[in-house]
């Protein structure tokens, strides 16, 4: 499904991913975690092209792109690119000036060229499924951070793109609201949509993750199954950033 | 008061309001509509990655702010002619004022549109968005709103310098004043008379702003 090769990205003369392999098959659900500035958001958003890959290759599906020198993509390949994906921000950033309804509409109007009667169906469907069907008419100013969290996934899922990216989608909200957002992300992953999240719940991590990637200063340093990247890490800097972790979560 | 006065204040206040409706407003009318399709377009020049179009927009901008208005308009109506370029009080006068609400409102739009968080671009080019379709259906509607309130002082202000086309001999509002005052010899009078139905049409203008405000504020957050 995805298949990331010597991944590199630079921000002037900083290199923030460091050469990067990843692979996420069809219908799995991987989890990346890391300190803050390992890159791990850098590699999510390298995937739609949020940020251009200063060098080496993606594929998702049928789209492969080569990058060298940081020079971007043609538009038509960035749109084919983007198509394929669907992305759930920390900051959840829906249109203000649009209602649930109309967030979740509008691309499948603009970008699909639906109709507005089958966009709405879909609209209202995946507003019931994330919990929502009777808040479709609010705007986002009139909805609790954990709803607006859950109209951001159902607005990507609009777009039936084939893989799923969710960047820190919980650290945003109060803590008393990130449980509404996981177990909607644990049903969809339930339902064997493939996803790559970037997040710090060790729980979801643990508990919905196919496989885990922990990233350190622009590198991979554990891959593998939830339980050996969480319980039984190799290298020393893998387990001071899980102690660090567990202390927190104690405290 | 005086009967004489009186009648003068009432003579003169149909012809006035009347030039004012029929003249001064549909100047200002079209002008600003012009001049804000130019501000919009001149904004997105500014914000473009086409070097040469910055450039060009700047070189505008930097002209029309750096000169004024009066100058601009005599260049057009007086100057042009020199060159074979005639033009009649009213094109003349709405091409000066078209420029002059384009150069300043384009700083306006400009401003606007980047005061929109980047991750509303970011929303919409995740969603598969051109950047065409991100700018007319996400960031131009939430930039408005913005702009609102800037754009209706430069409305008002544009009311007012209507009264400049005047000097280019399109009688308007206070072109009709100063014909009047040539034959009543009563300039108090019929200057605070026409600066009268200016405030009112000012008045109208800032009512329309608040309803306009409040319609767009349907989905801010208080």
């Amino acid at each position: 499904m995805i298949r990331v090769h010597n991944l590199h990205k630079s921000f002037g003369t900083q290199e923030v991913l460091k050469g990067v392999d990843l692979e996420v098959e069809q219908g799995r659900v991987m989890v990346i975690i890391g300190p803050s500035g390992s890159g791990k958001t850098t590699l999510l958003r390298c995937l739609n092209l949020l940020e251009t890959p200063t060098s080496g290759t993606l594929r998702i599906r049928d789209v492969q792109l080569e990058f060298r020198d940081g020079r971007k993509p043609k538009p038509s390949e960035v749109l084919a690119l983007r198509k394929k994906t669907g992305m759930v921000f920390q900051a959840y950033y829906l249109f203000p000036h649009m209602t649930a309804l109309q967030n979740v509409m509008e691309a499948q109007v603009q970008v699909l060229k639906k109709s507005k009667t089958d966009a709405r169906q879909i609209a209202l469907e995946l507003l019931n499924k994330v919990g929502l069907g009777d808040r479709a008419d609010f705007y986002p100013h009139q909805l609790s951070g954990g709803q607006q969290q859950r109209v951001g996934i159902a607005r990507a899922m609009a777009m039936s793109p084939d893989v799923l990216l969710f960047d820190e989608p919980t650290s945003a909200l109060d803590p008393e609201l990130v449980g509404e957002v996981l177990k909607v992300m644990k049903e969809i992953a339930l339902e064997g949509r493939t996803m790559v999240v970037v997040t710090h719940e060790m729980k979801f991590a643990a508990e919905v993750a196919d496989r885990v990637v922990l990233m350190d200063e622009g590198k991979i340093i554990e891959s593998g199954t939830p339980d050996q990247v969480l319980n039984h890490p190799s290298s020393e800097r893998a387990r001071s950033f899980l102690n660090r972790i567990t202390q927190r979560e104690i405290e | 008061m005086d009967e004489r006065i009186w009648n003068i204040i009432v003579d003169s206040f149909l012809p006035l309001l009347k030039a004012g409706v029929a003249f001064t407003v549909p100047l200002t009318l079209i002008s600003f509509a012009l001049g804000l399709a130019v501000a919009v377009l001149t904004a997105l020049a500014r914000l473009s990655s086409i070097g040469p179009l910055r450039q060009l927009a700047r070189f505008y901008v930097w002209i029309i702010r750096g000169t004024p208005l009066l100058v601009q308009l005599f260049i057009i109506f007086y100057g042009l002619p020199s060159i074979g370029i005639i033009l009649d009080p009213f094109p003349a006068a709405v091409i000066g004022f078209t420029l002059s609400v384009g150069a300043y409102g384009s700083e306006i739009v400009r401003a606007a549109i980047l005061s929109i968080h980047e991750g509303q671009w970011e929303a919409a080019y995740s969603l598969g968005m051109t950047r065409l379709q991100a700018l007319r259906r996400i960031i131009l509607p939430q930039a408005s709103r913005v702009s609102v309130p800037p754009l209706a002082n430069s409305f008002i202000s544009l009311v007012k310098d209507t009264s400049l086309a005047a000097t280019v001999t399109y009688t308007e509002m206070f072109r009709t004043a100063q014909q009047i005052t040539s034959t009543t010899y009563e300039p108090l009078i019929v200057y605070t008379e026409a600066g009268l139905i200016y405030l009112f049409f000012s008045t109208i203008l800032s009512a329309l702003q608040n309803r306009l405000e409040k319609r767009l504020d349907r989905f801010t957050a208080r």
